[in-house]
Protein backbone atom coordinates (compact mmCIF):
# COMPACT_ATOMS: atom_id res chain seq x y z
CA UNK A 1 0.00 0.00 0.00
CA UNK A 2 2.81 2.36 0.77
CA UNK A 3 4.43 1.65 -2.58
CA UNK A 4 1.43 2.80 -4.61
CA UNK A 5 2.41 6.09 -6.16
CA UNK A 6 -0.83 7.93 -5.68
CA UNK A 7 -0.69 11.63 -5.19
CA UNK A 8 -3.91 11.73 -3.30
CA UNK A 9 -3.25 9.08 -0.70
CA UNK A 10 -1.01 9.66 2.24
CA UNK A 11 1.86 7.27 2.42
CA UNK A 12 3.01 5.63 5.60
CA UNK A 13 6.07 7.21 7.13
CA UNK A 14 8.00 4.74 9.23
CA UNK A 15 9.18 6.31 12.43
CA UNK A 16 12.41 5.24 14.07
CA UNK A 17 11.97 3.52 17.41
CA UNK A 18 12.17 5.68 20.47
CA UNK A 19 15.06 3.92 22.09
CA UNK A 20 16.79 2.85 18.94
CA UNK A 21 17.61 -0.62 17.86
CA UNK A 22 18.16 -3.82 19.84
CA UNK A 23 21.62 -5.22 19.31
CA UNK A 24 21.48 -8.75 18.04
CA UNK A 25 21.69 -11.53 20.58
CA UNK A 26 24.32 -13.48 18.70
CA UNK A 27 25.13 -15.85 21.53
CA UNK A 28 21.55 -16.59 22.53
CA UNK A 29 22.11 -15.43 26.06
CA UNK A 30 18.49 -14.61 26.64
CA UNK A 31 17.09 -17.42 24.60
CA UNK A 32 15.65 -19.27 27.57
CA UNK A 33 13.68 -16.22 28.60
CA UNK A 34 12.38 -15.88 25.12
CA UNK A 35 11.32 -19.51 25.03
CA UNK A 36 9.46 -19.03 28.30
CA UNK A 37 7.70 -16.01 26.91
CA UNK A 38 6.71 -17.75 23.67
CA UNK A 39 5.42 -20.74 25.57
CA UNK A 40 3.33 -18.47 27.78
CA UNK A 41 1.90 -16.79 24.69
CA UNK A 42 1.03 -20.10 23.09
CA UNK A 43 -0.66 -21.30 26.23
CA UNK A 44 -2.71 -18.17 26.69
CA UNK A 45 -3.87 -17.90 23.09
CA UNK A 46 -1.51 -15.07 22.35
CA UNK A 47 -2.96 -12.74 24.93
CA UNK A 48 -0.23 -10.29 25.77
CA UNK A 49 -1.68 -9.10 29.08
CA UNK A 50 -1.16 -12.51 30.69
CA UNK A 51 2.47 -12.81 29.72
CA UNK A 52 3.79 -9.50 30.80
CA UNK A 53 5.91 -10.97 33.56
CA UNK A 54 7.78 -13.08 31.08
CA UNK A 55 8.37 -10.15 28.77
CA UNK A 56 9.63 -8.13 31.71
CA UNK A 57 12.07 -10.90 32.57
CA UNK A 58 13.30 -11.07 29.01
CA UNK A 59 14.01 -7.37 28.97
CA UNK A 60 15.75 -7.57 32.31
CA UNK A 61 17.96 -10.34 30.93
CA UNK A 62 18.87 -8.11 28.01
CA UNK A 63 19.69 -5.24 30.27
CA UNK A 64 21.95 -7.42 32.44
CA UNK A 65 23.85 -8.72 29.42
CA UNK A 66 24.30 -5.23 28.03
CA UNK A 67 22.10 -6.04 25.08
CA UNK A 68 19.85 -3.18 26.01
CA UNK A 69 20.31 0.12 27.73
CA UNK A 70 19.49 0.07 31.41
CA UNK A 71 16.11 1.64 31.99
CA UNK A 72 13.90 1.74 35.05
CA UNK A 73 11.06 -0.64 34.45
CA UNK A 74 8.42 2.00 35.01
CA UNK A 75 9.61 3.73 31.89
CA UNK A 76 8.98 0.55 29.95
CA UNK A 77 5.42 0.28 31.11
CA UNK A 78 5.95 -2.35 33.79
CA UNK A 79 5.19 -0.09 36.72
CA UNK A 80 2.35 -2.27 37.98
CA UNK A 81 4.50 -5.40 37.95
CA UNK A 82 7.35 -3.98 39.96
CA UNK A 83 5.31 -3.48 43.09
CA UNK A 84 4.20 -7.11 43.02
CA UNK A 85 7.72 -8.39 42.55
CA UNK A 86 9.21 -6.37 45.37
CA UNK A 87 6.50 -7.66 47.68
CA UNK A 88 7.28 -11.23 46.65
CA UNK A 89 10.95 -10.66 47.37
CA UNK A 90 10.17 -9.48 50.88
CA UNK B 1 6.08 76.00 -51.60
CA UNK B 2 9.51 76.82 -52.70
CA UNK B 3 10.17 78.46 -49.40
CA UNK B 4 9.19 75.33 -47.53
CA UNK B 5 11.47 73.19 -49.58
CA UNK B 6 14.19 75.62 -49.05
CA UNK B 7 13.75 75.37 -45.34
CA UNK B 8 13.81 71.61 -45.41
CA UNK B 9 16.99 71.50 -47.35
CA UNK B 10 18.60 73.81 -44.91
CA UNK B 11 17.52 71.75 -41.94
CA UNK B 12 18.82 68.56 -43.50
CA UNK B 13 22.04 70.21 -44.28
CA UNK B 14 22.48 71.26 -40.73
CA UNK B 15 21.71 67.82 -39.36
CA UNK B 16 24.23 66.15 -41.57
CA UNK B 17 26.83 68.66 -40.77
CA UNK B 18 26.26 68.24 -37.08
CA UNK B 19 26.81 64.52 -37.14
CA UNK B 20 30.07 64.75 -39.05
CA UNK B 21 31.55 67.44 -37.00
CA UNK B 22 31.03 66.03 -33.57
CA UNK B 23 33.81 67.87 -31.95
CA UNK B 24 32.38 71.16 -32.97
CA UNK B 25 31.49 73.41 -30.18
CA UNK B 26 28.97 75.20 -32.25
CA UNK B 27 25.55 74.87 -30.81
CA UNK B 28 23.12 73.72 -33.43
CA UNK B 29 20.24 75.31 -31.60
CA UNK B 30 21.74 78.69 -32.22
CA UNK B 31 22.11 77.90 -35.85
CA UNK B 32 18.63 76.62 -36.31
CA UNK B 33 16.96 79.20 -34.22
CA UNK B 34 16.65 81.80 -36.92
CA UNK B 35 14.79 79.24 -39.02
CA UNK B 36 12.35 78.67 -36.28
CA UNK B 37 11.45 82.26 -35.84
CA UNK B 38 7.91 82.88 -36.89
CA UNK B 39 8.88 85.74 -39.20
CA UNK B 40 10.97 83.47 -41.32
CA UNK B 41 8.15 81.97 -43.26
CA UNK B 42 4.89 82.71 -41.60
CA UNK B 43 3.83 81.53 -38.18
CA UNK B 44 4.97 77.95 -37.55
CA UNK B 45 5.61 77.59 -41.24
CA UNK B 46 9.01 76.08 -40.88
CA UNK B 47 7.83 73.48 -38.48
CA UNK B 48 4.84 72.65 -40.53
CA UNK B 49 6.82 72.23 -43.64
CA UNK B 50 9.45 70.02 -42.09
CA UNK B 51 6.91 67.88 -40.41
CA UNK B 52 5.34 67.21 -43.74
CA UNK B 53 8.64 65.99 -45.04
CA UNK B 54 9.11 63.71 -42.07
CA UNK B 55 12.52 65.00 -41.19
CA UNK B 56 11.48 66.69 -38.01
CA UNK B 57 12.14 63.82 -35.68
CA UNK B 58 15.58 63.02 -36.96
CA UNK B 59 16.82 66.53 -36.77
CA UNK B 60 15.31 67.05 -33.43
CA UNK B 61 18.18 65.18 -31.83
CA UNK B 62 20.71 67.66 -32.96
CA UNK B 63 18.54 70.69 -32.65
CA UNK B 64 17.85 70.42 -28.98
CA UNK B 65 19.98 71.91 -26.29
CA UNK B 66 22.32 69.18 -25.07
CA UNK B 67 22.14 70.61 -21.56
CA UNK B 68 18.67 69.06 -21.24
CA UNK B 69 18.88 65.52 -19.81
CA UNK B 70 19.21 63.28 -22.84
CA UNK B 71 17.67 60.22 -21.20
CA UNK B 72 14.33 61.72 -20.32
CA UNK B 73 13.11 63.47 -23.39
CA UNK B 74 9.31 63.66 -23.35
CA UNK B 75 7.70 62.35 -26.42
CA UNK B 76 5.73 65.50 -27.10
CA UNK B 77 6.19 69.13 -26.52
CA UNK B 78 2.59 69.82 -25.60
CA UNK B 79 2.80 70.71 -21.88
CA UNK B 80 -0.51 69.11 -20.97
CA UNK B 81 0.39 65.88 -22.65
CA UNK B 82 3.75 66.00 -21.00
CA UNK B 83 2.17 66.39 -17.59
CA UNK B 84 -0.10 63.49 -18.35
CA UNK B 85 2.80 61.32 -19.38
CA UNK B 86 4.63 62.26 -16.22
CA UNK B 87 1.58 61.24 -14.24
CA UNK B 88 1.38 57.91 -16.07
CA UNK B 89 5.04 57.31 -15.49
CA UNK B 90 4.67 57.99 -11.78
CA UNK B 91 1.67 55.72 -11.54
CA UNK B 92 3.49 52.97 -13.38
CA UNK B 93 6.36 53.27 -10.98
CA UNK B 94 4.16 52.92 -7.90
CA UNK B 95 2.33 50.00 -9.44
CA UNK B 96 5.63 48.33 -10.22
CA UNK B 97 6.81 48.86 -6.65
CA UNK B 98 3.65 47.26 -5.31
CA UNK B 99 3.97 44.28 -7.61
CA UNK B 100 7.61 43.80 -6.67
CA UNK B 101 6.72 43.99 -2.98
CA UNK B 102 3.99 41.36 -3.44
CA UNK B 103 6.40 39.08 -5.28
CA UNK B 104 9.00 39.35 -2.55
CA UNK B 105 6.31 38.82 0.06
CA UNK B 106 5.14 35.65 -1.66
CA UNK B 107 8.68 34.34 -1.75
CA UNK B 108 9.06 35.00 1.96
CA UNK B 109 5.77 33.29 2.75
CA UNK B 110 6.76 30.22 0.78
CA UNK B 111 9.94 29.97 2.80
CA UNK B 112 8.15 30.51 6.08
CA UNK B 113 5.50 27.95 5.20
CA UNK B 114 7.70 24.98 5.98
CA UNK B 115 8.24 25.55 9.71
CA UNK B 116 4.76 26.98 10.08
CA UNK B 117 3.22 23.84 8.63
CA UNK B 118 5.30 21.68 10.86
CA UNK B 119 4.08 23.63 13.89
CA UNK B 120 0.52 23.28 12.70
CA UNK B 121 0.89 19.54 12.23
CA UNK B 122 2.36 19.14 15.66
CA UNK B 123 -0.46 20.93 17.34
CA UNK B 124 -3.27 19.35 15.40
CA UNK B 125 -1.66 16.01 14.63
CA UNK B 126 -3.00 15.87 11.11
CA UNK B 127 -1.40 13.83 8.37
CA UNK B 128 0.10 11.27 10.69
CA UNK B 129 3.13 13.33 11.44
CA UNK B 130 5.15 13.06 14.59
CA UNK B 131 3.36 14.54 17.56
CA UNK B 132 5.65 16.00 20.17
CA UNK B 133 5.06 14.47 23.54
CA UNK B 134 5.77 10.80 22.90
CA UNK B 135 8.31 10.74 25.63
CA UNK B 136 9.07 7.96 28.03
CA UNK B 137 7.04 9.68 30.75
CA UNK B 138 4.03 9.02 28.63
CA UNK B 139 4.77 5.32 28.74
CA UNK B 140 5.20 5.55 32.47
CA UNK B 141 1.87 7.19 33.02
CA UNK B 142 -0.32 5.60 30.47
CA UNK B 143 -3.23 3.54 31.60
CA UNK B 144 -4.26 0.50 29.58
CA UNK B 145 -7.71 0.67 28.10
CA UNK B 146 -8.79 -2.81 28.99
CA UNK B 147 -12.02 -2.98 27.03
CA UNK B 148 -10.54 -2.42 23.58
CA UNK B 149 -8.75 -5.58 22.59
CA UNK B 150 -6.77 -5.24 19.41
CA UNK B 151 -5.41 -8.09 17.38
CA UNK B 152 -2.03 -7.36 15.92
CA UNK B 153 -0.86 -9.69 13.20
CA UNK B 154 2.72 -9.95 12.14
CA UNK B 155 4.09 -10.40 8.69
CA UNK B 156 7.56 -10.58 7.27
CA UNK B 157 8.88 -10.08 3.80
CA UNK B 158 12.33 -10.57 2.47
CA UNK B 159 13.82 -9.08 -0.62
CA UNK B 160 14.50 -11.68 -3.30
CA UNK B 161 18.24 -11.22 -3.30
CA UNK B 162 18.57 -11.55 0.46
CA UNK B 163 19.03 -15.18 1.39
CA UNK B 164 17.88 -14.94 4.96
CA UNK B 165 15.02 -16.93 6.37
CA UNK B 166 13.03 -14.29 8.12
CA UNK B 167 9.72 -14.93 9.80
CA UNK B 168 7.68 -13.84 12.80
CA UNK B 169 7.53 -16.22 15.74
CA UNK B 170 3.88 -15.51 16.44
CA UNK B 171 1.29 -14.82 13.83
CA UNK B 172 -0.82 -12.60 16.02
CA UNK B 173 -1.01 -11.12 19.46
CA UNK B 174 -3.86 -9.54 21.39
CA UNK B 175 -3.06 -6.27 23.06
CA UNK B 176 -4.94 -3.36 24.51
CA UNK B 177 -4.03 0.29 23.96
CA UNK B 178 -1.68 1.61 26.61
CA UNK B 179 0.01 -1.69 27.30
CA UNK B 180 3.55 -2.46 26.24
CA UNK B 181 4.01 -5.68 24.36
CA UNK B 182 6.84 -7.81 23.12
CA UNK B 183 6.96 -9.79 19.88
CA UNK B 184 9.67 -11.82 18.21
CA UNK B 185 10.94 -12.42 14.74
CA UNK B 186 13.46 -15.03 13.84
CA UNK B 187 16.15 -14.71 11.21
CA UNK B 188 18.50 -17.37 9.96
CA UNK B 189 21.37 -17.12 7.57
CA UNK B 190 21.56 -20.43 5.71
CA UNK B 191 24.51 -19.44 3.54
CA UNK B 192 28.22 -19.84 4.20
CA UNK B 193 29.00 -16.17 4.02
CA UNK B 194 28.16 -13.40 6.47
CA UNK B 195 25.30 -11.35 5.16
CA UNK B 196 24.26 -7.90 6.28
CA UNK B 197 20.63 -6.94 6.14
CA UNK B 198 18.58 -3.96 7.10
CA UNK B 199 14.92 -3.87 7.75
CA UNK B 200 12.11 -1.45 7.83
CA UNK B 201 8.51 -1.71 8.83
CA UNK B 202 5.13 -0.40 8.08
CA UNK B 203 1.74 -0.73 9.64
CA UNK B 204 -1.56 -1.19 7.91
CA UNK B 205 -4.13 0.30 8.05
CA UNK B 206 -2.59 3.70 7.73
CA UNK B 207 -4.79 5.49 10.24
CA UNK B 208 -4.07 2.94 12.92
CA UNK B 209 -0.38 3.14 12.15
CA UNK B 210 -0.17 6.54 13.73
CA UNK B 211 -0.90 5.00 17.11
CA UNK B 212 1.63 2.24 16.78
CA UNK B 213 4.74 3.24 18.66
CA UNK B 214 7.86 1.20 18.78
CA UNK B 215 9.93 1.56 21.88
CA UNK B 216 12.73 -0.56 20.58
CA UNK B 217 13.13 -2.94 17.70
CA UNK B 218 15.66 -4.18 15.21
CA UNK B 219 14.82 -1.92 12.30
CA UNK B 220 16.73 0.78 10.50
CA UNK B 221 20.12 -0.49 11.49
CA UNK B 222 22.29 -2.91 9.62
CA UNK B 223 22.36 -6.31 11.19
CA UNK B 224 25.01 -8.81 10.36
CA UNK B 225 24.41 -12.51 10.49
CA UNK B 226 27.29 -14.94 10.46
CA UNK B 227 27.10 -18.10 8.40
CA UNK B 228 24.46 -20.54 9.64
CA UNK B 229 23.51 -18.20 12.45
CA UNK B 230 20.01 -17.88 13.80
CA UNK B 231 18.90 -15.03 16.02
CA UNK B 232 15.75 -13.86 17.73
CA UNK B 233 14.76 -10.31 17.00
CA UNK B 234 12.43 -8.64 19.44
CA UNK B 235 10.05 -5.79 18.84
CA UNK B 236 8.93 -3.87 21.89
CA UNK B 237 5.95 -1.68 21.16
CA UNK B 238 2.71 -0.26 22.44
CA UNK B 239 -0.44 1.22 21.04
CA UNK B 240 -1.21 4.74 22.09
CA UNK B 241 -4.15 4.92 24.51
CA UNK B 242 -5.57 7.74 22.44
CA UNK B 243 -6.44 5.08 19.91
CA UNK B 244 -9.50 4.36 21.98
CA UNK B 245 -10.64 7.93 21.74
CA UNK B 246 -10.23 8.43 18.05
CA UNK B 247 -13.68 8.33 16.49
CA UNK B 248 -12.26 7.00 13.27
CA UNK B 249 -10.88 3.97 15.07
CA UNK B 250 -14.15 2.64 16.38
CA UNK B 251 -14.38 -0.05 13.80
CA UNK B 252 -10.73 -0.96 13.71
CA UNK B 253 -9.84 -3.97 15.69
CA UNK B 254 -6.88 -5.30 13.87
CA UNK B 255 -3.60 -3.76 13.01
CA UNK B 256 -0.81 -5.40 11.19
CA UNK B 257 2.79 -4.46 11.51
CA UNK B 258 4.98 -5.87 8.84
CA UNK B 259 8.68 -6.10 8.73
CA UNK B 260 10.53 -6.23 5.49
CA UNK B 261 14.16 -7.06 5.05
CA UNK B 262 16.31 -5.75 2.36
CA UNK B 263 19.80 -6.84 1.66
CA UNK B 264 22.93 -4.87 2.03
CA UNK B 265 26.12 -6.45 0.99
CA UNK B 266 29.28 -4.54 0.27
CA UNK B 267 27.38 -1.36 0.87
CA UNK B 268 25.10 -1.85 -2.05
CA UNK B 269 21.72 -0.51 -1.14
CA UNK B 270 18.94 -3.00 -1.46
CA UNK B 271 15.43 -2.48 -2.58
CA UNK B 272 12.65 -2.29 -0.07
CA UNK B 273 10.68 -5.50 0.02
CA UNK B 274 7.09 -5.49 -1.08
CA UNK B 275 4.76 -5.48 1.89
CA UNK B 276 1.81 -7.75 1.77
CA UNK B 277 -1.52 -6.05 2.10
Amino acid sequence: MSTAMNFGTKSFQPRPPEKGSFPLDHFGECKSFKEKFMKCLHDNYFENALCRNESKEYLECRMERKLMLQEPLEKLGFGDLIGGKSEAKK
Amino acid sequence: MGGVWHTAWRRLFFCGWHSFHRGSTARPAERVEPFLRPEWNGIGGAERGLRLLGTWKRCNLGARDPAVQPSRRPKSSNPFRRAQEEEWRRRNKTALTYVAAVAVGMLGVSYAAVPLYRLYCQTTGLGGSVVAGHASDQIENMVPVKDRIIKVTFNADVHASLQWNFRPQQTEIFVVPGETALAFYKAKNPTDKPVIGISTYNVVPFEAGQYFNKIQCFCFEEQRLNPQEEVDMPVFFYIDPEFAEDPRMIKREAGEPQSSRKKRKNCQPGVHGQPVI
